[in-house]
């Protein structure tokens, strides 16, 4: 299998000092589900936004299906954007608008902005939309406002946004840290069911480590920016664990 | 030099030459032409400051507290005496004497008189006023609803003509919009300017306007917009700079333009302050058209230093009566409106 994204030497040090990223080097494949674990602080999320280009890295590069994007700017990183899509710990959605508005706006990119802002979403999108709606299971709630549904229910519009993207990877950034067990098995299933049926890769931050070994086909684990562990989730043993998560930490389980 | 060391020393100084420089007006008893010798006064205020600013170090280098180090001190920093009443401290006794002096020259500059209020012609004359303003002459009273349509109106379009303008720079006034150095010079220039437009007071924008238009409403109207521009952008661009950026993050990461990004995740965060506030700056704006037209901005404002300067009481008593009617309606219905949208 080809690779889709390659990052090598990805350094990010921010305006304030703070080097939250420390010559990071991995690949992904096509298909894959891979999962970021790490102590909060630890540069997982910083890892997501600069890949998508929400960041920008200090050094290194970031190569996504055989291009370098890290030194691309403006404009190109707009075109690149859309085909990464991306899911965040509190949704992001737009409250006020509905449901389906929001994951229409997943197209935004596709279209100009004179006729975005007018609302001129072609029927096929508006198609489209409630299609990626059905797909996560709430096409019923397509036009209520988006701040009636519970946090799951808005992970799942958020997912059916970033799927809107038509996206070729799939960025995750700790999707169900919000929310409660239960609901959290419900998302991950559907980021699954993405993952399986759609063929999207995804990259996932994560913190439970039995959420890690049910759902992700392989793991990098990082720790103060840097990759300390990288392989399948059945090798993560608990040395290895005591090695990222500090001495003394114990293993949560979620059912 | 640390920020807060010059700040206390320039606090303790100010309040030092003005007890200083009054003192020397009480001694010196200067005449009018000594008063105005702009140049030499500031010279000796300076001087003042700069024995205010020797003292105050003085001070501190023996370890007693000033009101600079109380007021200006970080608070880790700074060793509170606790317990200690005020007039026990040197700081208590420098704000006390620095208030007291205040009040007395404030007491003398406006001519205070307890006996001017209870003379009796004096108060006789502002009867025959009242008696004029409660007993309204309603002759007028047509050409004062006139008037005062003239002014909503007046207002009306100031605000209207105001909204599209400071829309779109409250944007560029934001800090969390306008990153960037490019952006930075831009958001400071306006910024700038916006704030030296607000501090001009819509009053004197009008007679700037009347002389520069000719007198009458139209001159009254872009006084009032040209303050409620300055003012709208500044509120506007305050919602902006408290909106979360979480759904910011979301459109951005959909490839979405910044036009895009500002449509989608930022105006519907702040559509409804912005009505709120557009609603509010209508019903000041009503208001500030009244005194605006005493200085020849059309409308009620006019009428009434018309009346008044031929001392027709009775007539300005009616027009009283209707701006008072309907300020208060302007002001209850704007609160009502801004109170549904919560």
């Amino acid at each position: 299998m080809e690779n889709i994204l390659e990052v090598r030497g990805l350094d990010k040090t921010y305006p304030n000092g703070v080097r939250a990223l420390k010559d990071v080097n991995f690949t992904v494949r096509k298909g894959e589900f891979l999962v970021v674990i790490g102590l909060s602080g630890s540069g997982k999320s910083t890892l997501l936004r600069c890949i998508n280009r929400l960041h920008d890295p200090t050094a290194g590069e970031i190569i996504f299906e055989g291009q370098d994007i890290a030194p691309l700017q403006g404009e190109h990183i707009r075109r690149i954007r859309c085909n990464i899509g991306m899911i965040f710990q509190h949704f992001n959605l737009i409250p006020r608008h509905t449901v389906l508005s929001n994951v229409l706006m997943g197209s935004l990119g596709r279209l100009t902005s004179l006729r975005s802002i007018f609302g001129l979403f072609s029927e096929e999108d508006k198609k489209k939309a409630l299609q990626y709606l059905e797909l996560v299971g709430i096409a019923d709630k397509a036009f209520i406002r988006a701040d009636q549904l519970s946090g799951g229910q808005q992970q799942r519009v958020a997912i059916a946004r970033a799927l809107m993207q038509n996206p070729r990877l799939l960025l995750a950034d700790e999707p169900v840290a919000s929310l409660d067990p239960a609901t959290c098995h419900t998302v991950m299933d559907y980021l699954k069911k993405v993952n399986e049926e759609l063929g999207i890769t995804i990259i996932a931050n994560l913190h439970f480590l039995s959420l890690v070994r049910q759902y992700a086909t392989r793991v990098i684990a990082l720790k103060a920016g840097e990759v300390v562990y990288e392989g399948t989730p059945q090798d993560i043993t608990d040395e290895w664990f005591q090695r990222i998560y500090g001495q003394g930490a114990k293993e949560v389980h979620i059912s | 030099m640390t920020s807060f060391n010059f700040k206390r020393v320039t606090f303790d100084a100010v309040v030092f030459s003005l007890l200083f420089v009054v003192a020397l007006v009480v001694i010196t008893k200067p005449d009018e032409e000594a008063m105005l010798m702009l140049g030499r006064n500031s010279l000796v205020f300076l001087g003042g400051c700069v024995l205010g600013a020797l003292v105050s170090s003085l001070f501190a280098a023996w370890g007693i507290k000033t009101a600079g180090d109380v007021l200006f001190t970080p608070r880790h920093l700074n060793k509170l005496e606790t317990a200690v009443p005020w007039y026990k401290t040197v700081w208590g006794w420098q704000m006390a004497v620095a208030l007291g002096v205040t009040f007395a020259v404030a007491i003398v500059k406006t001519n205070f008189s307890i006996w001017e209020l209870t003379d009796i012609d004096g108060f006789q004359g502002a009867m025959r006023l009242f008696k004029g303003i409660f007993n309204p002459n309603w002759e007028v009273l047509p050409a004062a609803v006139n008037n005062i349509i003239e002014t909503i109106f007046m207002a009306f379009l100031a605000t209207a003509l105001a909204i599209p303008l400071a829309f779109v720079l409250s944007f560029l006034c934001a800090k969390n919009i306008m990153k960037g150095p490019v952006s930075f010079i831009v958001y400071t220039l306006l910024r700038t300017v916006l704030n030296v437009t607000r501090s001009v007071e819509a009053l004197i924008w009008a007679i700037i306007f009347s002389v520069w238009v000719g007198i009458g409403p139209f001159a009254g109207m872009l006084a009032l917009m040209i303050h409620s521009v300055a003012s709208l952008a500044k509120q506007y661009s305050e919602m902006v700079e408290t909106v979360s950026e979480g759904p910011i993050e979301g459109i951005q990461a959909t490839g979405a333009t910044k036009l895009q990004t500002i449509w989608f995740a930022v105006v519907p965060q702040i559509v409804l302050p912005y009505i709120s506030f557009t609603v509010y700056r209508w019903d000041i704006n009503v208001r500030m058209a009244t005194i605006i037209g005493l200085v020849g901005g059309g409308g009620i404002g006019t009428m009434l230093i018309q009346y008044q300067g031929q001392a027709m009481w009775r007539e300005v008593g009616c027009i009283i009566v209707v701006i008072a009617i309907v300020v208060w309606l302007m002001d209850a219905a704007s609160a009502y409106i801004r109170e549904a949208l919560k």
